[in-house]
């Protein structure tokens, strides 16, 4: 019984495979589109302030209170080094799951859930942030809703969220 | 069926630990004097498990090492051999080297060297068995051992006699039942399946019970009607480790086959298995033998599908994990094994103790809600009553006596006596005292490294001990007790002592402190857990790669404990491990400050003070004190702890002082805002999503849903140098 859904199970992760896709989540984060992997995602949420915490880096922005579970808030543009995100009535959280631990990250707003295909991922160049290897690579999605039906692609940066290192803990990793 | 195997040897490998903390206990017992049948019977039962389960999945080195074991145990049990210092000594050995076995079935650690092991296991046996041989061999007793005997054996070796010993218990039970069932009840067979069994000549040696598998059948409604004895060879001849029965069962018409061959899942591939299906009346495959030895009266036949009274089956199975059989062991024991178990999911039992916890939130918020009159009304007491007894009930499925962090000190201290050359004596105290069980598992690697240094850094060589006028065999103690709603747990040596003004050196070397810092004794202890700080001179094998200590701080303090040090030179060191009883739910205050609101455990709050306006002083300019009944307190401004404060600074006639008190610092004033109201909170730890805040015990939720930071009095009390950690913390995060 088990063999059986452990088998289906493997064939939907080798179709996705075998047609080079994969489903990204694409967000406004300043004058940037950012994109991470579908498969990480677990909700969007409004934003509510968070419960602020002591002696933690700027970045986290306190807890907040997911049916019962504690989850940080993550202000993404201060991880990224840049000017705190200013909250209006579109900012929203994503809340995802890295390596075992569930954070939500503030982002300016949601764009799109789009297919790409893998191998359109190209590298990324020396991004100027402060660590180059949060950015995992760049794709080209094309604009949605916008009027004309002109083809216009933007750049997305794709978020590699282990490289974050939100949850990480000098102490604990010692 | 692959992650149900999986699942199964997880169990296994759960049983196995069991059996080895056992086998460890009743050695350890066996070694100091202890040589009961009880002790030894114990030590017996756990291995014989772990050899049974090891079979049934396969491990061949670890059974093979296991049986070999078992072999000598049998005789020690059987007072065939004597467990005399040496006997013992070889058979502490062997656990180790049945630990590594275990462990390397895991995939844990590559394949023990075991050859040492078994030739002394082998020498003890050919020393001393050959004599018992022969008696065996001549006893005119039956092929199978009087019916009533089985039960006894293993309460009594003694009484028994050779050649029934020798014919494992599982055997001789079986027996006993085919002859009741032949003499009973042989004939008028009701449609159904016919299972023939005869399990293969090794399936002893490989750990195969064949009991498991008829008991199996039996759970289905099977029973046995009937053997086949003929391959018995004489008595001579026999082999006691070989199978040489063919059993038939009867099983009724509702079984699925595939239930049915299930049962011999775990049973080699080349043993006789048929299963038939049987029409009505159909005659019996088997006659009764006509020489088979006649029952015990008055025993009841079996006349039903009832399995065989489980209870009284002496020797252990892998399936059966706890003999429900009373054995004559000391207390703490007999308490293990009196009562029947049953094994549940860790994350069953919290998932559990998650709804009682929100069950004790719903309960405090209605007597919030409702004034006493209606409380009274609707029954509120008597149900918070209820509510606080599940919830004590459903802590206390959690705990576990400590022992088992406790029970791998001894090998522990083996190894590093092989090692070090240093002799060591354990003393332990407080084995009973119950722990959250995740306490029990964290707090299994600090225990390791306390141990390690006390071993490698505490205590001196022998040559050392004896000029400095001490015993040559160094003393460590391990306790543990429960004070309040805390668990204290002590290491400690009679060693040398900490060398102050070397670990001084040395964090100055490591640019830890400046080299005027001006330290107390205390803090020149505490800088032993510093990270990345080791005074060993040579990096050794056992410790001195420099985390030690420091892993041991932050998995303490990971717990919300922490880890206090004492150290008299030449006298010894004790280190301190104090724990949170629970982890789980916690009686608090909620206090506002600066417009959050926090909880601080009220265990920790001895009062609350509206300060007039000139009882509180300063001392410095950043610091306070508050006089209370002509007592000083030192007082500590949260929301400037915190890095909260926003504008103006409260004057201090608004501001509520809460006194709070802890072992290590004495009392303190906290200054707070308001008080909200008084709860029991449900903790939600802050490493779950993201990692231990110092200063922070938890979070919690409110029964709005927003969330309150829980307060750690103990790191808020703390002296300064805690408070330069935490913002070190702030910086590597």
């Amino acid at each position: 019984m088990n063999d059986l859904t452990l088998a289906s199970e493997n064939k939907t992760i080798a179709s996705i495979d075998e047609a080079g896709e994969m489903k990204i989540v694409t967000f406004a984060l300043g004058d940037q589109v950012f994109g991470i992997d579908m498969r990480s995602l677990i909700e969007i949420r409004e934003w509510a302030s968070p419960t602020p915490l002591p002696s933690v880096p700027n970045y986290i922005l306190g807890v907040s209170n997911l049916r019962g579970t504690v989850i940080p808030i993550v202000g993404l543009a201060e991880r990224l080094g840049w000017e705190p995100s200013v909250i209006h009535p579109r900012s929203c959280v994503l809340v995802v799951a890295i390596s075992g631990k569930q954070a939500g990250f503030l982002v300016d707003e949601v764009n799109d859930i789009v297919v790409i295909q893998q191998n359109a991922i190209q590298p990324a160049p020396d991004v100027e942030i402060q660590e180059a290897n949060v950015i995992s690579g760049l794709v080209q999605v094309p604009n949605r809703t916008k009027e004309g039906g002109e083809d216009s692609h933007s750049m997305v940066l794709l978020l590699d969220l282990d490289a974050l290192a939100i949850t990480r803990h000098l102490d604990l990793a010692a | 069926m692959s992650d149900e195997l999986d699942e199964i040897q997880a169990i296994f490998f759960e049983e196995c630990a069991e059996g080895l903390t056992a086998a460890e206990t009743g050695l350890s017992a066996m070694r100091d004097g202890d040589t009961s049948a009880g002790t030894i019977a114990a030590v017996f039962r756990a291995v014989h498990s772990i050899k049974g389960g090891a079979g049934a999945f396969g491990h061949t080195a670890l059974t093979a090492f296991a049986h070999r074991f078992e072999n000598l145990l049998d005789e020690v049990r059987a007072e065939r051999i004597e467990p005399t210092a040496p006997t013992v000594a070889v058979m502490l050995t062997a656990l180790d080297v049945l630990a590594d076995h275990v462990a390397a079935a895991q995939g844990t650690m590559d394949l023990p060297d075991d050859s040492a092991s078994l030739a002394a296991l082998d020498a003890i046996l050919k020393g001393e068995s050959a004599a018992a041989a022969p008696a065996a061999a001549e006893a005119p007793a039956p092929a199978a051992p009087a019916p009533a005997a089985p039960a006894a054996e293993d309460d009594d070796p003694f009484g028994f006699e050779p050649v029934t010993v020798a014919i494992t218990d599982l055997d001789s039970f079986d027996l006993e039942l085919d002859d009741q069932q032949s003499e009973s009840s042989p004939a008028p067979v009701a449609a159904g399946w016919r299972v023939m069994f005869g399990p293969s000549h090794e399936a002893m040696a490989n750990g195969a019970e064949p009991m498991l598998v008829i008991r199996e059948l039996e759970e289905m409604g099977g029973r046995v009607v009937g053997y086949d004895a003929d391959n018995l060879p004489a008595l001579r001849d026999l082999d006691p480790e070989q199978g040489y029965v063919t059993w038939s069962l009867d099983l009724p018409e509702w079984c699925e086959e595939s239930r049915i061959r299930e049962a011999f899942d775990f049973v080699a591939p080349d043993a006789l298995i048929t299963v038939e299906r049987q029409e009505a009346n159909a005659p019996a495959a088997f006659e009764a033998p006509a020489e088979a030895p006649a029952p015990v009266e008055a025993e009841a036949p079996m006349q039903d599908n009832t399995p065989p009274a489980t209870g009284t089956t002496a020797a252990p199975a892998a399936a059966a994990p706890k003999p429900a059989k009373p054995a004559p062991l000391s207390d703490a024991r007999a308490a293990d094994h009196g009562s029947q178990t049953i094994r549940v999911d860790l994350t069953k039992l919290d998932m559990l103790l998650n709804l009682v916890g929100e069950l004790v939130i719903r309960n405090s918020i209605l007597s919030d809600r409702l004034d006493s009159e209606d409380q009274e009304r609707v029954e509120l007491p008597e149900l918070a009553r209820l509510t606080r007894e599940i919830q004590d009930n459903v802590m206390s499925l959690r705990a576990q006596p400590i022992r088992q962090a406790f029970s791998r000190v001894p090998r522990m201290l083996r190894d590093l006596h092989a090692e070090t050359g240093k002799i060591v004596e354990l003393v332990t105290h407080g084995e009973t005292t119950e722990v959250d069980k995740g306490v029990i598992e964290k707090i299994g690697d600090p225990l390791t490294h306390l141990i390690r240094n006390a071993v490698d850094h505490g205590l001196e060589s022998p040559e050392e001990r004896i000029r400095a006028g001490k015993p040559e065999a160094g003393t460590v103690t391990l306790s543990a007790e429960q004070k309040g709603a805390r668990i204290i747990v002590t290491v400690s040596d009679d060693g040398r002592g900490i060398d102050r003004a070397r670990v001084r050196n040395k964090a100055i070397e490591r640019g830890l402190i400046s080299a005027d810092a001006n330290l107390t004794d205390e803090e020149i202890d505490q800088l032993i857990c510093a990270p990345g700080f080791s005074t060993a001179e040579t990096i050794s094998n056992i410790s001195g790669r420099g985390v030690g200590m420091d892993v041991v701080r932050s998995n303490v303090e990971a717990l919300g404990g922490r880890v206090d040090i004492s150290s008299t030179p030449g006298k010894g060191t004790t280190f301190t491990l104090v724990l949170p009883l629970t982890l789980a739910i916690l009686d608090g205050m909620v206090v506002r400050l600066g417009g959050q609101r926090f909880v601080l455990p009220l265990a920790t709050v001895v009062e609350t003070l509206q300060p007039e306006p000139n009882q509180v002083r300063s001392t410095t300019p950043d610091s306070e004190v508050i006089e209370v009944r002509g007592q000083y307190i030192p007082i500590r401004r949260l929301p400037r702890m915190f890095g909260l404060e926003r504008g103006e600074r409260r004057p201090i006639e608004d501001s509520l002082i809460i006194v709070v008190e802890n072992d290590s610092s004495g009392q303190v004033g906290l200054m707070v805002d308001t008080v909200d109201d008084r709860r029991e909170v449900v903790i939600k730890s802050l490493e779950e999503n993201l990692y231990p805040i110092r200063g922070l015990g938890g979070a919690t939720i409110l029964g709005d849903g927003s969330i309150a930071l829980i307060l750690d009095v103990d790191a808020l009390t703390a002296p300064n140098l805690h408070q330069n950690r935490t913002q070190m913390r702030g910086i590597a995060a």
